[in-house]
């Protein structure tokens, strides 16, 4: 009997034990997000206040919201563009360096070949190395052969951030499917084009979706290239949204409202394949 | 499966002329490195890496690359920390999901945007200074002291990129076989030798990305800093690459700038070749 009750109270001690573990995890979970969604929420608020409210002290939580500062940045055509520049360069970026990167990919993990590891190396350095070592020279060369201030120049310019993820990833999706596969299709008669086409693409498809996506992300985010090799042309969104803040005065509002317009590509991009993306990245590292 | 010999040049040829394409400009600001080179004063002339003597002598680059390392360390090791704490967290319950898609928001938007809407909230009658305020802390100048500037700079790249660590750091841990842990709690180990007896080995591919990336990504951090203080007050946040477009873009001086970058090139270089050598041999095992 006094045997039982004793089973009974270890038993009720370490369930109290794992309630209060969840507690405090739930606890800490919710801290942190508070902190990581704090300055959006602040952000999304100020995008709905009219300048009134913006510049007050104490801060103000209750205002009547209004939709002015978006009216403003969408019927404006600077947002406008540097949105669509954005979309253009991005999406040019990528098109371009799947076409280098796909065969360059599949060479560097199907074949044995001299140089191989010596090019694999450089184009992933390119990612590591400072952009400006490489765009501060450009920038010189752009404006002397009229690529300053272009999409194609940017475009091209872009492949220092989307080329060297898209190749690393894709060789390791590409490297951890058994050659055999090929060899099976060459077996009934196909060749290498067909045995990719038809069964290594289907395969890497959704690691190729991961990459792109990833290279989107960074280029979307990129700042520095479009910095120094954009102009009024070319203005994106990350050199775009710099320009409500002047040395004369911050237009807090329109600010506000174009943080908030530009943050929706990546979310929506990254909410529907943050898996994959993941996947994508320790790709090679994480087994089963 | 038969290849012909030329096949793999021929594919990876694309590649290979964008890597030639690239040797260009890089070679050529190689060279512009040991030159006196302002673009407002004519032509480039050889000096014999007098801008690397410069670097050194002016206290520039010494204090550049202070600033470099101490924001390199500063946000790999909080970020590393975190984010494998709050990784182990979310893979507690079921409600890891739900907070998933909270926590991981900061890193899907351009370092750019997060970084304007920080110094939204740290302005001298901004949100945070008010909230310290109104519970009896003292408020901080954050970006325009002296002393708060690189720690608020720290501050936002922790913000952004631990999500980047937890996400990595959740693939790994899911790798780690519970049997394991089990075993290792029957032998009697708490939770701490638990950690680092098993987990933290079998983190440790995982943990190698996590360090090429942030490592290499905040030795050339320009982003944040560029857009929150410019490198200011004075030259409290100017690292490297901050400094390489001051003096490149700014003072037209492309020799010094050059000298700069080339510096970090070495720097970014000598981590990331050492880690992915770690890295392309344990994929390979």
């Amino acid at each position: 009997m006094s045997l039982l009750t004793e089973h009974q109270k270890l038993q009720n001690k370490r369930k109290l034990k794992k309630v209060a573990g969840h507690s405090v995890t739930i606890l800490a979970l919710t801290a942190w997000s508070l902190f990581a969604l704090a300055p959006i929420v602040w952000i999304f608020l100020m995008s709905l206040k009219v300048p009134g409210d913006i510049i007050v002290y104490p801060p103000k939580f209750d205002f009547v919201p209004t939709l002015n500062n978006y009216a403003e940045v969408l019927n404006g055509s600077e947002f406008l563009s540097a949105f669509w520049n954005s979309v253009i360069i991005t999406l040019g970026a990528l098109l371009l360096t799947l076409v280098i990167g796909l065969p360059t990919a599949y060479a560097l993990a199907r074949f044995k070949f001299k140089g191989r590891e010596a090019i694999g190396f450089n184009i992933l350095s390119l990612r590591f190395a400072p952009e400006l070592l490489i765009v501060l020279p450009l920038y010189l060369i752009y404006q002397k052969t009229g690529l300053f201030d272009t999409h194609l120049g940017l475009i091209l310019a872009y492949q220092l951030v989307t080329l060297p993820m898209l190749v690393w990833m894709l060789r390791s999706f590409i490297e951890d499917l058994p050659p055999e596969l090929e060899e099976a299709v060459a077996i009934d008669g196909g060749n290498r084009w067909t045995a990719f086409r038809h069964v290594l693409f289907r395969l890497i498809a959704p690691g190729l979706g991961a990459s792109l996506m990833l290279s989107f992300i960074w280029a979307w985010n990129s700042y520095t290239l479009p910095l120094v090799l954009g102009g009024r042309n070319t203005q994106v969104i990350t050199t775009g949204i710099q320009q409500y803040i002047s040395y004369q005065a911050i237009e807090w509002g329109p600010m506000a409202a174009a943080t908030v317009v530009s943050m929706i590509p990546g979310i929506l991009f990254a909410l529907v394949s943050l898996r994959w993306i993941v996947g994508g990245l320790t790709a090679g590292t994480v087994k089963g | 499966m038969k290849h012909s010999k030329y096949l793999p040049y021929l594919l990876s040829a694309p590649g290979l002329v964008l890597l030639l394409a690239i040797l260009y400009p890089f070679l050529t600001g190689a060279w512009w490195s040991f030159n006196s080179y302002r673009l407002n004063r004519g032509e480039a002339k050889f000096n014999w890496g007098e801008n690397y003597l410069t670097l050194v002598t002016s206290g520039e680059g010494i204090h550049a690359l202070f600033i470099t390392l101490v924001y390199t360390i500063s946000t790999v090791g909080i970020e590393t920390l975190l984010g494998i704490a709050i990784a182990m967290l979310l893979n507690r319950g079921s409600y890891g999901a739900f907070f998933r898609l909270l926590i991981v928001l900061p890193l899907l938007l351009p370092p750019v945007v997060a970084t304007l809407m920080w110094k939204v909230m740290l302005t001298q009658n901004g949100l945070v200074n008010f909230l310290l305020e109104s519970v009896g802390l003292p408020t901080s100048l954050w970006f325009n002291g002296p002393d708060t500037a690189l720690a608020s700079v720290i501050l936002i790249d922790v913000w952004i990129f631990t999500p980047f660590v937890i996400l990595l750091a959740q693939a790994g841990l899911r790798s780690v076989p519970t049997e394991l842990r089990d075993a290792s709690a029957m032998d009697g180990a708490g939770p701490i030798i638990n950690f680092f007896s098993v987990t933290l080995p079998l983190l440790r591919p995982v943990l190698v990305v996590i360090i090429i990336f942030r490592g290499i990504d905040s030795l050339k951090m320009f982003d944040i800093i560029y857009t929150s203080t410019k490198g200011g007050p004075v030259d409290a946040t100017t690292n490297f690459h901050v400094l390489a477009y001051l003096d490149g873009i700014r003072s037209l001086n492309f020799g010094m700038a050059m000298a700069s970058l080339m510096v970090l090139w070495a720097l970014t270089n000598f981590v990331s070749s050492r880690l992915l050598k770690i890295r392309r041999s344990e994929a390979l095992n």
